[in-house]
C-alpha cells in the first residue's frame, strides 16, 4: 500500500541491512545470522518505548514485528543485525542511513530502546517452531539441475560473460539463497568503467561515482574525483552488468527456477 | 474543468488579487474557480489535471527561472505535501507539523505540533483547507481542524480506531460542506472507507466501505482511500482510487475479484452511495493499489466529446473511462507488464494465477512500487499529453504457508528499476515522447502549464523544466534530494511562482525582478 520513500527503498534495503550474507533459516543447510551476542532481558518500559519508536518510524518497510514488511528485508534474519552488540552496527545505519534507506534523527536512548526492540524481536522469531516466514534457500531449489545448466549455456546466454569455473566457481558459498537470486537477476552495485573525453585534453578513464544528464563523475586512476559537465565532454560507459536487464523480459520462472538451482548447486 | 475556464487576462488576475487581500480562506466558488494567485486544493482544482493557465514562466524564458526563496523545516522528514497557497500564505504539513508560511519571504508565520504518537511517520501529503479552517490527518487516523490565521486546535476527531493498525497521509478533499478523509492500513486485515466530515463539527455525514467487515468468511479486506480523489461539480460526483486487498501477497485467501480493492469508485458525495465501480485490479497480489489520481478530461475522444477519467495505475495499465457511467473507453500498459493473460471485456485486466507469489519467487513486472505511484501526472489540454513519471521494474514475490494469511503474508524484492517520464497519447495510450530520470526511479509529481512547461524532478535531485511539446529540457536546479512531491503554481504581487517540496526544504522558483 501507500508506501513513502518510494521505489529507492525496494530491494534496496534489502542491500542496506542484509549485506554479504545469508538469511535463510534454521532448518535449511545454511543457518539463520546467530547473534553474536548472548540474547538479554530488557526492560518492559524500554522494549514498549522501542517498539513505539519502531511503529514510528520502521515499520512500514521492515513490519510491524521486524519480520519484513512492505519491500524492507526481515530484521530477525539480518547478518547486521545478528553481529549487532548493543547498537554497535544498527545505531550507524540508523543514524546514517544506508543505500537508500534514510537517516533518522534519534537520541541515544532512543537508539538504545530501538537496538533492545530489534534484538528481542530477532530472539522471539528464532524461538518459533515449525514453518518460519521468509526466503529459505531450500525453498528456491525446486527446478532441475541439468535444465538450468543448459539455460547457462544456452539460451540465457550466461556463459557469454560468466564461467562455473571461473568467476562463478562455488558461488553458493559466497551468495545464499535470496541474495544470490537477487544478484542473478541484477547485481545491484556493480561497478561502472567511464572513459570522459573533454574537447581538449587527454580521454581519462575511471570507475564511475554518479552521471545524471546534466554531470558526470568518476575516480581517475590516482584516486582523484573529477566531474564534468555532460554538455562538454564525450562520455563512454563500460557496464558489463546492464546485460542482465537486457535479460529480464526473457526468462520464464521455470528459466529462473531451473537457473537457481543449478547455481544453488555450486558450492 | 473549472481549470481552464479560471482567469488568464491581466485585469482579471488584477480583480481576483484584489478579492484576496481581504483575506477570506477559501470559498465554494474558489475551489471551482480556483484564482490565479491561489492553489487552494490538493490538486490545484477538482480535475486533478494539475495544469495551470499561468504563462509568466514560459518555454522561451524559463531558462532564466530562479531561486526567490527556501524554507528550511529542519525536518529530517521528507516533504510529501502538495502545498496550498490562500491569501499569500502557504500551508503545508510533514507528519505531526503544520506549517503557514508567507509565499512572498519564505518566512515562518507559525508551527503546529501534533502530540506524539504511535501511527506510522510515513508521509503526510497536505492539509486542506474550508474558510479559514485547515484540516490535517495525524500519523494515527486523526482529523484536527486548525484556525488557519494561528494554528490553534478547533476540534480533534478520531477518522479510525490506530490501535487496530490504521493510519492516515492523505490530504482531504473539501466538496461543498464535506471533507473527505481516507485511511491507510495494510499490515492488518482491516476494511477501508471513505468518511464524509462536517468541516464546522467534525461530524461523521457518511462513510462508504471498500470491503465487508474483517471477520466476513471469504471475503477480503483491505482497499484503502489513502489518496485524495477528484470531483465533477457538473456530474456531481465524487472519483476515489482504492488500494490493494489484504492478506496483500496470500491470493488464496482471499478467492475472487476481491470487490472493491484496486478500484476506481463514482460516489455521491452527499450520501456516499456508489454509482459505478472500476476495477483496475482485480484480485491483486502485488500490492497494487489503484489509487493513482483519477484525472478528469472533457475532450474529443475518436472523434466524439466526451467527459472522461483517466488513470496511469500502479499495476502497468493506463486506462481511459467515460467516468458518467464508468465505460471503458481504452486499456492499454505504459511499460513492462507480465502479470496479466490480457484484458476482458470490460477493460479490466485478467491477472494471471501462474503470477500469485509462490514459495520459490515468480517475477513481476512491474516491482511493488509500480510502474507509477501516488505522485500526480499532469494532463496538458493543448497537447492531449498525459504525463506521468513511470517507474519500469522488475521484482520477485513470495508467499508460503508460513507467512499466514494475516497482513503483508510474504515478501517481495525489487530487483531492478529505472526512472522515466511519459508522455502518452490519451487516445492510443502509447507514449509520444519519453525522458530518462535516472536510476531506480523519480517519482516526482508533475505540473503542466499554459506556458508550454513541465516541472518535475529525476532520480538523482534534480528539479526540471521540460518543454511540454517534446520532453526536451530547458532549465534544472540541483536540490540536494530527489523530489517526493508536486510542484504547484500561483501568481503573486504580478510574479508567477513554482513552489517545489524536496527533502525537508521548500523551494520557490520564479523569474529575477526587474530591478
Amino acid at each position: 500500500m501507500s508506501y513513502s520513500s518510494v521505489f529507492l527503498r525496494l530491494g534496496c534495503l534489502a542491500l542496506a541491512l542484509v549485506p554479504a550474507a545469508p538469511f535463510v533459516a534454521a532448518q535449511a543447510d545454511i543457518p539463520v545470522p546467530k547473534s553474536v551476542a548472548p540474547a538479554k532481558q530488557y526492560s518492559a518500559a524500554v522494549l514498549s518505548a522501542g517498539q513505539s519508536a519502531f511503529l514510528q518510524n520502521c515499520a512500514f518497510c521492515h513490519g510491524k514485528d521486524t519480520g519484513g514488511g512492505e519491500s524492507g528485508p526481515d530484521l530477525t534474519r539480518s547478518k547486521l543485525v545478528a553481529d549487532d552488540v548493543d547498537g554497535s552496527k544498527i545505531g550507524p545505519v540508523i543514524r546514517n542511513g544506508q543505500g537508500i534507506m534514510p537517516k533518522f534523527a534519534v537520541a541515544e536512548s532512543e537508539l538504545a530502546a530501538l537496538v533492545a526492540f530489534i534484538h528481542d524481536q530477532k530472539r522471539i522469531a528464532e524461538s518459533q517452531t515449525g514453518g518460519r516466514k521468509g526466503v529459505e534457500t531450500a525453498d528456491l531449489k525446486t527446478g532441475d539441475v541439468a535444465k538450468g545448466k543448459a539455460y547457462f549455456n544456452g539460451a540465457g546466454t550466461c556463459s557469454k560473460c560468466h564461467s562455473v569455473t571461473g568467476d562463478l566457481a562455488g558461488i553458493a558459498k559466497k551468495y545464499a539463497g535470496l541474495q544470490l537470486m537477487q544478484r542473478t537477476l541484477y547485481p545491484r552495485g556493480a561497478k561502472v568503467k567511464l572513459t570522459v573525453t573533454p574537447a581538449t585534453g587527454e580521454a581519462i578513464t575511471g570507475d564511475r561515482v554518479f552521471q545524471d544528464e546534466f554531470t558526470v563523475a568518476l575516480k581517475d586512476p590516482t584516486g582523484r574525483f573529477r566531474s564534468f559537465s555532460t554538455s562538454k565532454v564525450k562520455i563512454k560507459v563500460d557496464a558489463p552488468a546492464e546485460a542482465h536487464v537486457e535479460l529480464l523480459p526473457k526468462y520464464s520462472d521455470d528459466d529462473l527456477h531451473d537457473l537457481m538451482t543449478y547455481l544453488l548447486s555450486l558450492q | 474543468m473549472s481549470f481552464l475556464n479560471s482567469v488568464t487576462r491581466p485585469f482579471a488576475v488584477a480583480a481576483v488579487l484584489a478579492g484576496a487581500l481581504f483575506g477570506q480562506g477559501i470559498t465554494p466558488e474558489m475551489l471551482l474557480k480556483p484564482p490565479a494567485d491561489s492553489w487552494p486544493a490538493y490538486h490545484g482544482d477538482y480535475s486533478g489535471r494539475r495544469h495551470s493557465p499561468l504563462t509568466q514562466i514560459n518555454a522561451t524564458n524559463v531558462g532564466g527561472l530562479s531561486l526567490a526563496w527556501a524554507f528550511q523545516t529542519g525536518a529530517a522528514t521528507q516533504i510529501k505535501a502538495s502545498p496550498l497557497v490562500v491569501d499569500g500564505v502557504i500551508y503545508f504539513s510533514v507528519p505531526d507539523v503544520v506549517y503557514a508560511v508567507d509565499a512572498r519571504s519564505g518566512r515562518q508565520i507559525w508551527k503546529y505540533q501534533y502530540p506524539a504518537n504511535k501511527g506510522f511517520h510515513i508521509g503526510s501529503r497536505g492539509v486542506s483547507m474550508y474558510k479559514d479552517w485547515l484540516f490535517f490527518v495525524s500519523p494515527d487516523a486523526h482529523l484536527v481542524c486548525l484556525n488557519s490565521k494561528d494554528g490553534t486546535v478547533r476540534w480533534n476527531v478520531a477518522i479510525a480506531d490506530a490501535n487496530r493498525g490504521y493510519w492516515s497521509t492523505l490530504s482531504p478533499l473539501i466538496v461543498g460542506n464535506h471533507v473527505l478523509v481516507g485511511v491507510s492500513g495494510d499490515f492488518d486485515n482491516l476494511t477501508g472507507f471513505l468518511k464524509s466530515i462536517d468541516p464546522e463539527t467534525g461530524k461523521t455525514q457518511w462513510r462508504w466501505d471498500s470491503t465487508p467487515p474483517a471477520g466476513t468468511p471469504g471475503a477480503t479486506t483491505g482497499g484503502m482511500t489513502w489518496m485524495t480523489g477528484t470531483y465533477d461539480p457538473e456530474a456531481k460526483l465524487l472519483y476515489w482510487g482504492t488500494g490493494n486487498p489484504t492478506p496483500v501477497l496470500n491470493g488464496p485467501a482471499r478467492p475472487g475479484d476481491n470487490l472493491h480493492t484496486g478500484s476506481i469508485v463514482a460516489l455521491d458525495p452527499e450520501t456516499g452511495k456508489m454509482k459505478w465501480a472500476f476495477q483496475p485490479s482485480p484480485h491483486d497480489t502485488h500490492d497494487w493499489d489503484a489509487v493513482e489520481i483519477p484525472v478528469l478530461v472533457d475532450a474529443d475522444f475518436k472523434g466524439k466529446p466526451r467527459k472522461m477519467l483517466m488513470q496511469a495505475s500502479r499495476n502497468g495499465y493506463f486506462f481511459v473511462l467515460d467516468r458518467l457511467t464508468g465505460e471503458n473507453l481504452l486499456t492499454s500498459t505504459f511499460g513492462p507488464v507480465n502479470w496479466s493473460l490480457g484484458v476482458d471485456k470490460k477493460g479490466q485486466p485478467i491477472p494471471n494465477p501462474k503470477k500469485e507469489p509462490a514459495p520459490d519467487g515468480r517475477i513481476i513486472a512491474p516491482d511493488e512500487a509500480g510502474l507509477t505511484n501516488y505522485r500526480s501526472p499532469s494532463f496538458d489540454p493543448k497537447t492531449g499529453l498525459f504525463i506521468v513519471s513511470t517507474h519500469p521494474s522488475y521484482a520477485i514475490y513470495f508467499n508460503k504457508p508460513a507467512d499466514g494469511a494475516f497482513g503483508w503474508a510474504g515478501a517481495d524484492y525489487s530487483v531492478w528499476g529505472t526512472g522515466v517520464l511519459q508522455a502518452i497519447d490519451y487516445q492510443t495510450g502509447k507514449a509520444g515522447w519519453t525522458h530518462d530520470l535516472g536510476p531506480t526511479g523519480a517519482g516526482a509529481g508533475v505540473l503542466t502549464t499554459e506556458g508550454g512547461v513541465i516541472f518535475t524532478g529525476d532520480a538523482q535531485g534534480n528539479v526540471l523544466a521540460l518543454r511540454t511539446s517534446d520532453g526536451k529540457t530547458l532549465w534544472h536546479a540541483g536540490a540536494g534530494a530527489t523530489m517526493q512531491s508536486q510542484p504547484v503554481t500561483f501568481m503573486l504581487d504580478g510574479r508567477q511562482h513554482v513552489v517545489t517540496g524536496i527533502g525537508g526544504v521548500l523551494y520557490s522558483w520564479a523569474l529575477p525582478e526587474k530591478q
